[in-house]
């Protein structure tokens, strides 16, 4: 089943965004933590001491469990809109 | 947008307060910013869809049409918008600071009205850290603003209102809902109908809404709380228990959206100082407030649900009630005006404030659902403090909210406690048989959001930097 509610408004046009490598389609313009939940790329951070996955949680940028590295850097996803040849990346974040 | 550096009066939030207290405001002539991290306005409650989302035909739902309202009329009364923009201090006097993509950047104004609205509070389970459990609040927004169902199987948990307004949206937008799991009893649905009665247009709405529901046949475990999740090869596993008999059920489904009610942002009062009492009703700790919303500091107000949760009808009343004060302030209503505007506003939000309180009730947090959170699990997400965690340090002498932070490092990670605290005050004055009023709240800190220095300090050359003289040797 698509996931997408197309009966009310028309989304932007289709491009490609690459997460961990792998390329996936999505429009211009969605929301990105919306598109990584819907596409099954649930695991966005590992939590500091337990290194368990974290994803999306609030949508309203207060808790910051969607937090992924955009272009390299750390922002949160729930308020990133997506444009063409976005590079993600996820998992452990705490590179120096 | 080009802004102006001192203005009339500032708005923090576009939401259905923010906006019709700037309305208000701009009407008699005063030049007026509403700030917001969203991209529109509406708030979460009406949140507008992404930019890029052309609306298709006359086709729509009502949270939208309200929203699109709220855009013409910012625009028509010429009041200066800066959405995109996360205020990160706000200093007395008042000094907001603000950062977007682009970098930082400050506003004066002698008037601030704070409409940051509401969190949500999701008490902890095991395995509620889990990638696909997500808030229900989260869910409206994927819903209605992103419009996108969460999964091809969702269960519903926690209790209040929420849980029938998602449900109602999922089988309209066409989805599945696997259960409903509601802590309360269906008799405790019925004693809050009657509170509803105060606010017909909710009534209704609920009603209709109750009944597609009941219609597409959706199991409702009442009683009933999430006793665990774990992770399955291609979703989640979710046990589902009943309170009273402890009976057990498994269900596997993709996505678990809960909530259990909300909690008012006090981000910005806290940071201020300003004096905040403790009522369960109005979702926990708000600050002191007048009836017309101002605090104790000079120009300060504080509207909508951050002010007590009662809902977005009354928060529009909170917030018109508000800029009259302002307006009697600077002299351009007078007595006579003031008086006539107020008691009608004061009258109507008497009205939606029982209405709220019926609704509270059933957001109430069940003893059982603190008691229910084993030894083992998390419960500040972003620093990994467990349950065990908070009662070595309550054994040990941390007897406030700010000494357990100082003991754990609850609260130190980058949501800084918001999605905590209301959990940890729980479980704190369970163990230690304390009233949660005595656990106090946490300090507010700026930043209050976190953000990339890079960001605050922008880009400059090497040249650029003002030297100062080396000292001497």
């Amino acid at each position: 089943m698509n996931l997408r509610i197309h009966d009310y408004f028309e989304r932007g046009k289709k491009v490609k965004i690459i997460v961990n490598d792998e390329t996936i389609e999505a429009f211009e313009g969605e929301c990105l933590s919306v598109v990584l939940f819907i596409t099954n790329k649930k695991n966005l951070r590992t939590s500091p001491k337990l290194k368990e996955n974290r994803g999306m949680f609030c949508m309203m940028g207060s808790c910051q469990e969607c937090v992924v590295l955009l272009d390299g850097k750390k922002v949160t996803s729930c308020n990133i809109f997506i444009k063409d040849g976005m590079e993600i990346k996820t998992g452990n974040l705490n590179v120096l | 947008m080009c802004y102006k550096k001192e203005y009339d009066v500032i708005i923090i939030g576009a939401g259905p307060s923010g906006v019709k207290s700037a309305l208000t405001c701009s009407k008699k002539g005063l030049k007026v910013l509403i700030i917001d991290s969203n991209g529109n306005s509406g708030g979460q409650i009406y949140r507008a869809p992404p930019k890029s989302y052309i609306k298709k035909s006359e086709k729509t739902f009502e949270e939208n049409l309200i929203q699109l309202k709220f855009s013409e009329d910012l625009t028509k009364n010429n009041i200066d918008t800066a959405y995109n923009h996360t205020v990160w201090q706000v200093s007395p006097g008042f000094k907001i600071d603000a950062f977007n993509e682009n970098g930082t950047i400050q506003w004066n104004t002698k008037n601030l009205i704070v409409a940051t609205g509401t969190y949500e509070k999701i008490i902890p389970f095991d395995g509620w850290t889990t990638p696909g459990v997500i808030g229900l609040a989260a869910c409206t927004i994927l819903l209605k603003a992103h419009q996108t169902l969460p999964g091809n199987k969702i269960v519903l948990a926690g209790n209040g209102p929420l849980l029938i307004s998602v449900a109602y949206y999922i089988l309209k937008f066409g989805g599945k809902v696997d259960a409903i799991v509601d802590t309360s009893s269906k008799f405790e649905w019925i004693k809050s109908m009657i509170s509803l009665i105060f606010n017909p247009k909710n009534f209704i709405q609920g009603i209709s809404w109750i009944l597609k529901i009941i219609f597409s046949r959706v199991p409702i475990y009442s009683n009933s709380l999430i006793n665990k999740v774990s992770k399955k090869e291609n979703g989640i596993s979710v046990e589902i228990q009943n309170i009273k008999n402890k009976q057990i059920k498994k269900l596997t489904t993709e996505v678990l959206a809960v909530g259990h009610g909300l909690t008012p942002s006090t981000d910005i009062s806290r940071l201020l100082k300003i004096n905040h009492s403790y009522d369960d009703l109005k979702g926990g700790w708000i600050p002191k407030l007048d009836k017309y919303f101002k605090s104790s500091m000079k120009g300060l107000y504080i509207v909508g649900d951050g002010s007590g949760i009662s809902g977005a009808i009354a928060a529009e009343e909170k917030g018109e009630l508000a800029a009259y004060s302002i307006l009697k302030d600077l002299k351009l209503i007078d007595e006579t005006e003031f008086e006539n505007n107020t008691s009608k506003v004061i009258k109507k939000l008497k009205r939606y404030e029982i209405f709220a309180k019926g609704i509270a009730k059933l957001n109430a947090t069940p003893k059982s659902l603190i008691e229910n959170i084993s030894n083992n699990t998390v419960i500040c997400r972003c620093e990994d403090i467990t349950k065990k965690d908070i009662i070595h340090a309550a054994e040990n002498g941390a007897r406030n909210l700010n000494q357990i932070k100082s003991w754990t490092r609850f609260g130190m990670g980058p949501c800084q406690g918001r999605t905590c605290q209301y959990s940890v005050a729980k479980i704190a004055s369970e163990h230690l048989r304390c009233n949660i009023k005595d656990l106090g709240y946490l300090t507010g800190r700026t930043p209050l959001r976190p953000f990339p220095l890079d960001k605050a300090i922008g880009d400059f050359e090497y040249e650029e930097i003002t030297k100062v003289e080396a000292a001497p040797l």
